[in-house]
């Protein structure tokens, strides 16, 4: 028997390279749907995130007018857990890296 | 005075349903947890040598999951990636459970704070007050899926067939609706 040492996978490099991470942060999107409310969309980018009344206001427009709006950058990780956060509240949201 | 729902003392909501409302709330929110379907039972698949080991982490480790081929469940649990599948198996394997728990938790939770048999008054604490919140907007999800609506502009219910049984829910979301409408404006900031 050998004793080959573990290879280490290239995506983990690659995730882990702070130049890169800060270059070209990840990105929550919030999509338009015909169902959720107005007012229930921008109550939530208020409590999730803590953002002002009217910067809430201002990005569920976006949602409903242009059909999407980014609410959050970050590490891959943390636009995981807003993700997960706001399918928990129902809204349709994505990550990406763009 | 007559209200649905309306700011209590000490971040609370006073709520005010008619028994009928009750009763169409309570059948709504069964529903629901039927379509979320049963808890998982994960204890069971961790394997003991690994909890001996310190590996526990590892052992549980949950299975990959398929997407919900119901189209409503498929909304209740989205894709987190548009365009990487393998980065969206991954992220529902890791995360699709403990949503669904979430979901079932506030379902249940709403279903448990109706006052049994009857309507009347009745006070919802914080989290419960979050659990209906998140309850009707889930069954609204729900509803609208089965609807067919993907537009802003679609009226709900007008993809129907004159026969369609679901025509009777059209209504209840208009209520699911005007209740949730409703509460938020009763929720402390």
């Amino acid at each position: 028997m050998s004793t080959a040492p573990i290879e280490l996978e290239q995506p983990e490099i690659a995730d882990a390279d702070p130049l890169r991470s800060a270059d070209r942060p990840w990105t929550t999107v919030v999509w338009n749907d015909p169902v959720n409310l107005m007012s229930y969309v921008s109550y939530v980018f208020q409590t999730y995130f803590g953002y002002p009344r009217t910067r809430a206001e201002k990005l569920m427009m976006d949602v409903h007018q242009r059909g999407k709006a980014a609410v959050s950058t970050g590490s891959r990780e943390e636009m995981e857990r807003d993700v997960a956060a706001m399918h928990g509240y129902g809204l349709w949201a994505t990550l990406q890296h763009d | 005075m007559s209200f649905t729902f309306r700011a209590g003392p000490n971040r609370t909501v006073q709520a005010n349903l008619e028994a009928v409302e009750a009763e169409l709330l309570a059948y709504l929110f069964g529903q629901l947890l039927d379509l979320l379907g049963p808890a998982e039972e994960r204890a069971s698949s961790a394997d003991p040598l690994a909890i001996e080991l310190g590996l526990a982490d590892l052992a549980a480790e949950p299975e990959e999951v398929a997407p919900p081929d119901d189209p409503a469940l498929a909304r209740l649990f989205p894709d987190a990636y548009r365009e990487d599948e393998q980065a969206a198996a991954e992220f529902r394997r890791f995360t699709e459970g403990e949503l669904r728990a979430g979901k079932r938790g506030r379902a249940q939770c709403a279903l448990e704070s109706l006052p049994e048999d009857k309507g009347g008054r009745f006070d919802l604490d914080e989290e419960q007050a979050q659990c209906w919140l998140g309850t009707l907007n889930d069954l609204r999800l729900v509803l609208g899926s089965r609807f067919g609506l993907t537009d802003d502009g679609q009226e709900p219910g007008a993809e129907l067939g004159q026969d369609d049984p679901l025509r009777a829910y059209v209504p209840a979301y208009h209520y699911l609706g005007y209740l949730q409408e409703t509460l938020l404006e009763a929720l402390p900031r």
